[in-house]
Formats: structure tokens, C-alpha cells, sequence
């Protein structure tokens, strides 16, 4: 399988009250195209730092990010905002939906950076809200939803422009088990049936169980892998 | 333009807070453009009132028309000097030579004069015959009509003086609009002036080359008189008159500009506290890939939305406010009369929109600078 993600030896470190803190290090890692990763490890380790570099919002100290053999750790911040745009769905541990706005509202934001007509914007929502099987919610504000939908929302915004690559932040961490299921189910099938690439972090030992790989960070290094699928 | 929707729908979906800040800045707005108003009042009053061509013969050292005393027969005296083309004998009777809000002037004027001393009066309602048939009849400026309630074949008494409204008139001439004509005699009767006195003489000169020296020509006739004059050409005249009415409103430009730093500082408050509430969401839309002028301009466009929507009510209820108000300011005998004007209105709107803008550069910066992963952990 051809790697959609090569990392090589990324660190990232900053300075708080003279000192320097290094949450990743020299870290390396590959991704396969299609592929379900999660990423474990305690506070601190180093998971949630290594999304951000993945999904372009934060750059390395030092090391490559390549997303699809392209350098994203050489890209100025209005570049990889662009980037962004185009190639990297976010979901958020607290869905971060815009509360004024209703869920189809939610899920257009991304499309409203690119070029569709109000036509074809409608179609690839009313396509995403269907994936995530909450058509019928569309004209609902996120105070009208519960908790599990509206991280549906937040998923049908990440996959409505359509990114190879899927980036969660513990997205099933603020959700009962029931709700945390359907999420990873839905998840999985994107994967699965839509080819996404998804790097997802957790706490949660079920939630990664979902994911074709595990890996395990602490002190930011990789310090354990598992497969837990077969391709 | 979609960003701007979105701009819009920060705005309706946020009903009180955007709300307040609109009423606010409506209320700035309404001070600044009532403040316009008065100041432009002024200016067209100043600048189009006196003609070119003619000068005002008042008593010397008198500056009110309450006592400013000349002989009628002064007028065929000062249609024998050179340059001179017409002599037209007035009478005013004012209520408050002072400063007031609702001055009442009378001007008496023999009726066959009229409408050589001002050509470009028309009658609205009522006839111009009726008004020369009546000893009694009065042709009333139509923003004292509207003051007053007033409408042909109505009588009304002011200043003691009791008359029948032959017509209301209009005029290109602002200081037309706030009075009443009527006959001369009548006005000396009635005002206990007495027949054969006057107040001042409209004189026309052949040429505004010969103002002064025709002015000087008239002031020599009657030094050693018992009522010496002093002539100075229309324009100076409504200067001297209109000054203290000049300094009054001059003041008012700081109330002006008060009202512009108001809004400026409510809507820089208001994009402000929108923008830190919004920390978060505003790193969201930058994790979906929106640029960081895509966000400025969102709030940017906020502060306009914010200015106009505010604007709008505060200019266009000043524009209304002296629409049916109809406030006519006064002194000396001088009228200036407070009414909206469309490009006071145009400017106002223009003000809010840019204060808007203005006041949401500083908030539009904010909300884009904060480092992305520093915000999502707000």
C-alpha cells in the first residue's frame, strides 16, 4: 500500500519559562493510503501535537511532513491554510459545530472557500449529511442536537469537500458508548468503502480497537505498534 | 459575498447583542446628523440668501429690526443716486430678536413690490390676487405654514398682528420659506410703527462693482439726517446678522465630532468583544482552511453591517426628526430653518459605514493574529 503520510523525523519544541519543552521527537512514521490509525498514549505524550502537524495547523521545529510526497512542514501559514481547504477534514473532540449556525449551515463552511454554486454545494451536503444518516436534522442547530449527532455533523463537515485525509482528535472522548460506537462504525466505513486516510487519537482502548493500526506514543516517541486488522 | 452572508448571519443570529450596538450607534448617528443638519442649514442660508447685487439700508448703530427706525421717505431720496435701479421700503416685525427656535417674522412690503423684490417666489395654495386685494392678507413661507398648521383662508395672530393667509409661497430662497409678506401699511399699523416709518430698504444697484461706492453715496446723504444709516451690501449684512447664529452652531461641531467618536469607540467595542467571544470559532474556521483575510473580512464586514444598519436609523430619523419638526432658528430678524438635507443624509450613511470599517480593523487584526493551535486550546 503507498504511504498517503511519511514523517521523518519530526521534533517540535518550544520554549515556557526558559525552558524547552520537546512534546515530539525525532519521531518518524508512515500512513498507508486508506488506512485507519489511532494514536494512544497519556497526556502529554505528544498525540494530539503529532495530529496537528499532520493536519497542517502547527509546523515542526525540524523533520518532513509529507502529505502525499508533498513537504507540508515547507509551507507558509496562508499556504497550508490553502492546503488545509483542500486535503484535511478536522474532527474535534467537543464537534466545535458554529452554534448559530444549523447543521447543514455547518457542514457548507467548508465548501463556501471554493468555487461551487449554491446548487452543487446543496447536492455535496445533502450527500454528507446523508452519509452520516442525518438528512432529516439539516435545518437543526447544534443546541437542537444530542451529542452523538452532532459529532455526525462535525464528520459530514469533515468528508463534504471530499479530503483524502481524515485527522480526529479523541472523537468519541465526550460521547456514551453507544453514541462512541456508531462514531467508530461510522469512521471505519469511511475508511473501508470511501478510502479515507484517518488518523484519529484516543484514551480510549475500544475506540482504537476500531482502527486498522495502534500506536503508541509517551514522551514524544513511538514506543509500541499493533495491527489490529489486516489490509 | 458568501463570507459576507456569513458576516450577516453572525449579526441576525445574535438579535439583543446586535441590537443594542445598532441602537447605540443609531443614537450617535442621530446626533451627528442632526448636528450636520444645522451646520449645512447655516451654510445654505449664508451662501444663498443675498444677491450680488443689492444692499441693505438699515439704521446705524441699530442691529435688531425692533429698532431699527428710518422714513419711508428716505426712499425716493435713495432711488435719485447713481447706480441705483430699484428702492423697496420693508417692514419687519419679529417676536424674539434673540436667539429662539420659533422666531415669527413679518415683512411688510408694499404689495405691487413683491415679486420684483423676490422674483422667484411662488404661490403654492391660495392666490397672489387675494393677497393684493386684502389689506390684511399675508403669503406665508412654506416651512412657517407647516410650523404653524397653516393653509390658505386661515387668519392667525402673532406679534399682536392679525392676518388672513392669501397664500403659502415657495422659494429658492431659504429665508422666503420662514416668513410671513404682507402689506406694508398694514404691518406699520398693526405694529404700531406707525405709517412712514421702516425698518430697512432693499436698495439694487446696476452692478456688484458699484455696491460700495453707491453704499457710501447713501450713508453721505443722510449723515446730518436725524436717522443716519448704515448700507452695507446683502451678503455682509446676512454675515453681521448670521454671526452669532454661526458661532452658536460652530460650537455644535464638537458635539458632531463627540458623536463620531462615540460610535467609533461603541462599534470598536462591540466587533471587539464579538471577536474575543469567538476565539475558538474563529480557529475552527481557520482549521476548515478560511485565510486569515477571509476571517478579516468577516469582521470587518460586521463592523460596517454594524455602522449602516445603525446609520440608517439614526440618519434617517434625524432626516425625519427635522422633516416634521420643522424647527426654524432665528436672530435678529434672520431665519434659518433646520431642514434635513439628502446629502447630509448620503454623508451620514457614509460616516457610519466608514466608522464601521474603521472600528473593526483593529478587532479584525486581533482575531487573525493569535497563533492557530493557541486558539483551539482557548
Amino acid at each position: 500500500m503507498k504511504n498517503l503520510i511519511e514523517i521523518k523525523d519530526a521534533t517540535k519544541s518550544f520554549h515556557k519559562n526558559k525552558e524547552t519543552i520537546t512534546p515530539l521527537d525525532k519521531l518518524s512514521l508512515d500512513v498507508g493510503r486508506g488506512e485507519f490509525l489511532s494514536l494512544m498514549g497519556p497526556s502529554g505524550s505528544g498525540k494530539t501535537t503529532l495530529l496537528n502537524l499532520i493536519a497542517g495547523i502547527d509546523s515542526p521545529t525540524s523533520g518532513e511532513i509529507l502529505i502525499n510526497g508533498n513537504d507540508i512542514a515547507k509551507l507558509s501559514r496562508s499556504q497550508l491554510t490553502r492546503w488545509r481547504a483542500q486535503h484535511v477534514g478536522y474532527i474535534f473532540q467537543l464537534y466545535h459545530l458554529v452554534p448559530i449556525l444549523s447543521a447543514y449551515e455547518n457542514v457548507e463552511l467548508p465548501l463556501l472557500l471554493g468555487k461551487w454554486t449554491k446548487a452543487e454545494r446543496k447536492a455535496k451536503v445533502m450527500a454528507a449529511l446523508d452519509l452520516v444518516k442525518l438528512s432529516d436534522r439539516a435545518q437543526h442547530r447544534p443546541s437542537e442536537l444530542s451529542g452523538g449527532q452532532e459529532q455526525r455533523v462535525a464528520i459530514a463537515r469533515a468528508i463534504v469537500h471530499d479530503p483524502e485525509l481524515l485527522v480526529a482528535d479523541e472523537p468519541t472522548g465526550d460521547l456514551d458508548r453507544e453514541s462512541a460506537d456508531s462514531i467508530l462504525r461510522l469512521l471505519g466505513d469511511l475508511a473501508e468503502k470511501h478510502g479515507k486516510t484517518i488518523v484519529m487519537v484516543t484514551h480510549d482502548p475500544k475506540a482504537s480497537a476500531a482502527a486498522h493500526r495502534a500506536l503508541q506514543l509517551e514522551k514524544g516517541k513511538l514506543v509500541g505498534e499493533g495491527h489490529l486488522l489486516s489490509h | 459575498m458568501k463570507i459576507f452572508i456569513l458576516a450577516l448571519k453572525n449579526l441576525t443570529r445574535h438579535r439583543m447583542r446586535s441590537l443594542f450596538t445598532i441602537l447605540g450607534v443609531a443614537a450617535g448617528m442621530f446626533l451627528y446628523t442632526s448636528v450636520q443638519t444645522m451646520q449645512h442649514s447655516l451654510s445654505v442660508a449664508t451662501e444663498t440668501n443675498a444677491a450680488d447685487t443689492t444692499l441693505v439700508v438699515y439704521r446705524e448703530n441699530r442691529f435688531c429690526p425692533m429698532t431699527s427706525r428710518l422714513p419711508e421717505h428716505y426712499a425716493p431720496m435713495i432711488s435719485k443716486i447713481d447706480g441705483v435701479r430699484e428702492v423697496i421700503p420693508i417692514q419687519i416685525a419679529v417676536n424674539n430678536c434673540g436667539a429662539s427656535l420659533d422666531v415669527i417674522t413679518f415683512r411688510g412690503v408694499p404689495p405691487e413690490t413683491l415679486q420684483q423684490y423676490s422674483p422667484d417666489l411662488k404661490v403654492l395654495s391660495g392666490s397672489f390676487k387675494d393677497f393684493t386685494s386684502r389689506s390684511d392678507a399675508a403669503l406665508v413661507g412654506e416651512h412657517f405654514a407647516k410650523r404653524r398648521g397653516l393653509s390658505a383662508g386661515d387668519k392667525f395672530e402673532a406679534v399682536g398682528v392679525n392676518v388672513h393667509v392669501a397664500g403659502i409661497i415657495t422659494s429658492d430662497s431659504p429665508q422666503d420659506m420662514n416668513v410671513a409678506y404682507v402689506h406694508l401699511p398694514f404691518l406699520q399699523q398693526a405694529s404700531k410703527i406707525g405709517l412712514g416709518v421702516v425698518t430697512q430698504f432693499n436698495v439694487k444697484v446696476e452692478s456688484s462693482d458699484m455696491l460700495d461706492s453707491v453704499a457710501a453715496a447713501i450713508d453721505e446723504t443722510f449723515r446730518s439726517d436725524q436717522q443716519p444709516t448704515n448700507t452695507r451690501p446683502e451678503k455682509a449684512f446676512f454675515a453681521e446678522t448670521a454671526k452669532q447664529m454661526i458661532e452658536l452652531i460652530s460650537f455644535t461641531r464638537w458635539l458632531g465630532l463627540g458623536a463620531v467618536a462615540a460610535v467609533l469607540g461603541l462599534v470598536a467595542n462591540a466587533v471587539l468583544l464579538i471577536v474575543r467571544g469567538r476565539v475558538k470559532e474563529t480557529a475552527i474556521l481557520q482549521t476548515l482552511g478560511f485565510s486569515r483575510g477571509a476571517i478579516g473580512f468577516m469582521v470587518v464586514c460586521e463592523g460596517a453591517l454594524l455602522g449602516l444598519i445603525g446609520g440608517l436609523f439614526g440618519v434617517l430619523g434625524s432626516a425625519l426628526f427635522f422633516h416634521f419638526k420643522s424647527f426654524t432658528l432665528g436672530n435678529e430678524g434672520l431665519t434659518l430653518a433646520l431642514t434635513p438635507s439628502s446629502m447630509v443624509v448620503v454623508t451620514g450613511l457614509l460616516v457610519a459605514v466608514s466608522l464601521g470599517l474603521l472600528a473593526s480593523i483593529y478587532p479584525a487584526y486581533k482575531a487573525t493574529s493569535r497563533p492557530l493551535v493557541q486558539s483551539l486550546n482557548a
